[in-house]
């Protein structure tokens, strides 16, 4: 008996649709227990009333007027209603989103692929006392570039086998270190390393802050976006995501009987 | 159970008749389409035994010259070719034509225009509809006649189809496809020289930078820009961070940095350039090469290329079919004649530089030919080859002591540059010969063969001193207009495209002079009379030892159309640069010391393209015009009314 095979599930492709409908139902679901229902009933109830009436009395210009203004009323009461649900639900899933966008924002760097290593210093004084020790799988092709006007330095790279990797950078009497993910596998992708910046390395960073005191203020390697291929087109993961969870959340408020 | 029985009987006879084609009985065909591939230079590489492929193949089958075109330039061969016409029936006279009317010089093959009708909102151009590609090749296609009796055909950039005409199997326009500027190929060069000549020169443009800082901020310079007044070119900004000291640099544009050290080739990288903001932008791909860091800084930049992944033209069919190769061996050029000959001419490249490029080319075209051609099972498979017309255009001068460019030097380091692409040729014939069985028919040719050119011959300078064209007196003409400065009143004939005469006829011409009929034919004897005794007063040499007449070279529909007659220069020498266009160098002989040294566009006698097969060719003096009549013969059909060969396997 062949063997039956669940190694579909960890692609990329896979992923994005299982999280979109979790996150669909979530959302939903969180948005139901968090709302007034009733009201937002009522409220989206008065709209429907209010645009009938703009159709049924079109050739009574203050009845019109009239409704369009109770129109713009019942939107902001609606909106009102629907904003602090919305804000539980969209501030944990921006959260989540962010981890997500570690794993499917970009693809590790392709063995053997040319990649860029750019520190960017505090001061240009540091900028030629940089040097980089490297493991043995990680070579520089290409002789370092001292970019003066930006107190950048950036080195030309190649991986020459699949794997996570340390790449020491040496500066000022400090060494700092930043990972590499090389191969074509789904690992948690970290595009910068960053001193400081809480936000920035919220958003953008999954690697632990720089020391305070290192001359360097961000180690950056320039991955790949991952595109997700659908029917020969391919898009970023966070556009279908955006996608197929709306679809989903349409389908579980239908289901679940949540007024949105 | 019977049930059971039924299905089964049915999908076994589903699948056999699904599996009719590609049993023994059918019959398949593979075309390598080689590009200036030369009958001598193959003998005496075969005789040498560097190309024993080739060789095997002559001894096994058949080696035969094949008659070339009138003229032997590649976009008339290619469409003798494809239609089994000559360019009486196909339309297509030279790489240029003109308008009889305005004189406007314009690509023989295709017409790219944009929308007809717009409007203007301040700066803006506001199009009303799009614009159009229309290829300019009149006949049928074999692969069309193909499609039609559902033979399966994979045709891949045969010259002078752009845009490819509508196909049921996969096709990729080669030779006239333009790059995203429209032309057949701009590179652009950037240099903070001083005394270099800054603006456009042939086939590219040289911009002056500065390293201000370790750091130039330039343009990379796009297709004009049609929703703005004037159509200025698009333009992207790029940077290039040059190390103080080391010979590296970075360079920025759009999302993507990269680093190259001095010499270095960067991959293909796609640009965007917008046209208009949201609606209207347009995708591209180029390469750079850092020729020079310090002192001086020398940037080359490719002409950008239609991407295949987002063609903004149609250059392929299905349209996904280049996306879906670029796809599977990575971005390609899509340019037509996709070596930079103009930057070696120019100097903008050296030998090295030339050849490297010229080696990705070919690279490319054999990741493709891996590709595709293990997927070949049944009916027609047709691949074409640039490298060796190309190569031999521009490294010639190295294998010709008598060029005026040869230099031997060069030739001790690059002599043997062009015989390593024939070899390459080779090993892809290697790789088909295993696959050809006893229903397969194989074909290896070549559109012409090649000649040194080593001198030009400036015909309006010739016509203008025999007292065929008179110049308006006083005027100076526009240097990019053809025959701005000429008094059409007074002239009888005229010179364009590398082997076009016309004559100022009544009517045809804007102010034609010339009477159509026996006037016309006695001034065409008697220039041509004239044209033959011409010699090159260095070694008495014949100049032109052939002038055919458009009324007898030519039968079909359009053989009006184009020139009057066709010269046919000796080898050795061809039509200036300058007087293809419509100008008058002071010179009507000149020696040619350009990189581009050796040519075909001349007597077509003297440079006949080559036919190699597996099955013996009866036919002793085979022509271009007779591939397609054969290549329709091998699948059992046959040939239309307006071709005028026969099958080559045919006892004539």
């Amino acid at each position: 008996m062949a063997a039956f095979s669940l190694s579909w599930l960890t692609s990329p492709l896979s992923i994005v649709i299982i999280v979109s409908l979790v996150i669909g139902l979530v959302m939903v679901v969180l948005f139901g227990y968090t709302s007034d229902q009733k009201a937002i009933g009522i409220a989206k109830d008065q709209l429907k009333a209010h645009l009938l009436a703009v159709r049924l009395y079109r050739d009574q210009i203050p009845v019109v007027m009239g409704s369009y203004g109770k129109i713009l009323r019942g939107t902001g009461r609606y909106l009102k209603l629907a904003f602090m649900p919305l804000l539980y639900v969209i501030i944990p899933i921006t959260l989540l989103m962010v981890q997500i966008d570690r794993y499917l924002g970009q693809t590790p760097i392709p063995v053997n692929a040319p990649f860029l290593l750019t520190v960017h210093m505090n001061g240009g004084d540091a900028l030629n006392d940089a040097t980089l020790n490297l493991p043995d799988e990680i070579t520089t092709t290409a002789p370092a570039v001292h970019i003066p006007a930006n107190n950048d330095v950036v080195w030309r790279l190649v991986g020459a086998k699949e794997g996570k990797y340390e790449v020491k950078i040496a500066v000022g009497g400090q060494t700092v270190e930043k990972t590499v993910c090389v191969g074509n596998d789904l690992p948690r992708i970290s595009t910068v390393r960053l001193r400081g910046q809480f936000w920035s390395r919220m958003f953008s960073s999954a690697e632990s802050a720089l020391p305070q005191n290192s001359p360097i203020e961000s180690i950056a390697i320039n991955y790949p976006d991952r595109d997700i291929d659908i029917a020969g087109y391919g898009m970023n993961w966070i556009w279908l995501f955006f996608i197929l969870s709306m679809i989903a959340g349409f389908i579980f408020k239908e289901l679940l009987g949540i007024q949105i | 159970m019977c049930l059971l029985a039924l299905c089964a009987a049915g999908a076994t006879l589903f699948l056999s008749c699904g599996h009719a084609r590609g049993t023994a009985a059918s019959p398949k065909m593979i075309i390598l389409g080689v590009d200036g591939l030369d009958p001598d230079l193959l003998t005496k590489f075969m005789a040498e035994g560097k190309m024993p492929n080739f060789a095997r193949l002559a001894e096994q089958g058949s080696f035969r010259r094949l008659t070339t075109s009138i003229p032997p330039q590649s976009p008339v061969a290619w469409s003798n070719l494809i239609t089994g016409m000559n360019a009486g029936g196909h339309g297509i006279f030279d790489f240029i034509h003109r308008d009889p009317k305005t004189f406007q010089l314009y690509f023989s093959t295709s017409k790219v225009e944009g929308p007809k009708h717009s409007f203007s909102i301040g700066s803006w151009v506001i199009p009303l509809g799009s614009g159009s590609a229309e290829q300019l090749r009149h006949g049928k296609a074999f692969w069309e006649i193909l499609d039609e009796q559902n033979i399966p055909n994979y045709v891949y950039r045969i010259p002078a189809n752009f845009p490819p005409i509508s196909a049921k199997g996969k096709t990729l326009s080669g030779m006239g496809t333009p790059d995203l500027r429209g032309t057949y190929g701009t590179f652009t060069f950037y240099t903070d020289d001083p005394t270099a000549a800054v603006g456009a020169v042939e086939g590219g443009e040289v911009v002056q930078v500065e390293v201000k800082n370790n750091r130039v901020a330039t343009n990379l310079i796009g297709p004009d820009n049609s929703f703005r007044k004037n159509s200025p070119p698009a333009t992207e900004p790029f940077t290039v961070d040059v190390d103080p000291l080391e010979p590296v640099a970075r360079i920025a544009f759009q999302d993507q940095q990269f680093v190259l050290k001095e010499g270095e080739w960067s991959g293909w990288l796609p640009v965007e350039f917008q046209l208009m903001p949201v609606i209207g932008n347009v995708k591209g791909i180029c390469r750079f090469y850092l020729k020079q860091a310090h002192p001086r800084f020398q940037l080359y930049v490719s002409p950008i290329n239609i991407d295949p992944k987002n063609p903004a033209l149609p250059i392929s069919t299905p349209t996904s079919y280049s996306s879906d190769l670029a796809k599977q061996i990575g971005e390609f050029h899509t340019q037509g004649i996709a070596e930079d000959t103009k930057a070696l001419s120019d100097g903008v490249l050296d030998d090295k530089e030339f050849l490297e490029q010229s080696h990705t080319v070919l690279a490319e075209h054999r990741r493709a030919f891996d590709a595709e051609f293990p997927k070949f099972h049944d009916g027609l498979f047709f691949f074409y080859f640039s490298s060796l017309d190309l190569n031999a255009h521009m490294m010639w001068r190295l294998t010709d002591p008598q060029s005026p460019a040869y230099d031997a030097a060069l030739a001790a380091q690059y002599g043997t540059a062009l015989e390593e692409f024939y070899e390459q040729i080779d090993q892809v014939l290697g790789e088909v010969m295993p696959k050809v069985d006893d229903n397969t028919t194989l074909l290896v040719l070549s559109d012409h063969g090649f000649a040194p050119y080593r001198h030009s011959f400036n015909l309006n300078t010739w016509l203008l001193n025999n007292g065929y064209i008179t110049r308006k007196e006083g005027v100076t003409g526009d240097p990019n207009e053809p025959f701005s400065d000429v008094d059409w009143s007074r002239t009888r004939a005229y010179g364009l495209g590398l082997n076009g005469l016309y004559l100022n006829t009544r009517g045809r011409e804007r102010e034609g002079i010339v009477e159509p009929g026996a006037q016309a034919d006695a001034l065409l004897e008697e220039i041509r009379q004239k044209l033959l005794a011409v010699r090159d007063p260095k070694d008495n040499s014949q100049v032109i030892t052939r002038i055919d007449f458009a009324s007898e070279a030519y039968q079909g529909p359009y053989a009006r159309s184009g020139p009057d007659a066709l010269v046919g220069y000796n080898r050795g020498y061809r039509a200036g640069w300058k007087t293809i266009l419509g100008a008058f160098p002071a010179d009507v002989l000149e020696d040619n010391t350009n990189a581009w040294s050796g040519d075909h566009c001349m007597d077509f006698t003297k440079v006949p393209g080559v036919l190699l097969s597996n099955r013996k060719i009866a036919a002793e003096t085979p022509a271009l015009t007779d591939i397609a009549p054969t290549i329709l013969g091998t699948f059992g059909i046959a040939k239309t009314n307006d071709m005028k060969g026969q099958s080559v396997f045919q006892a004539r």
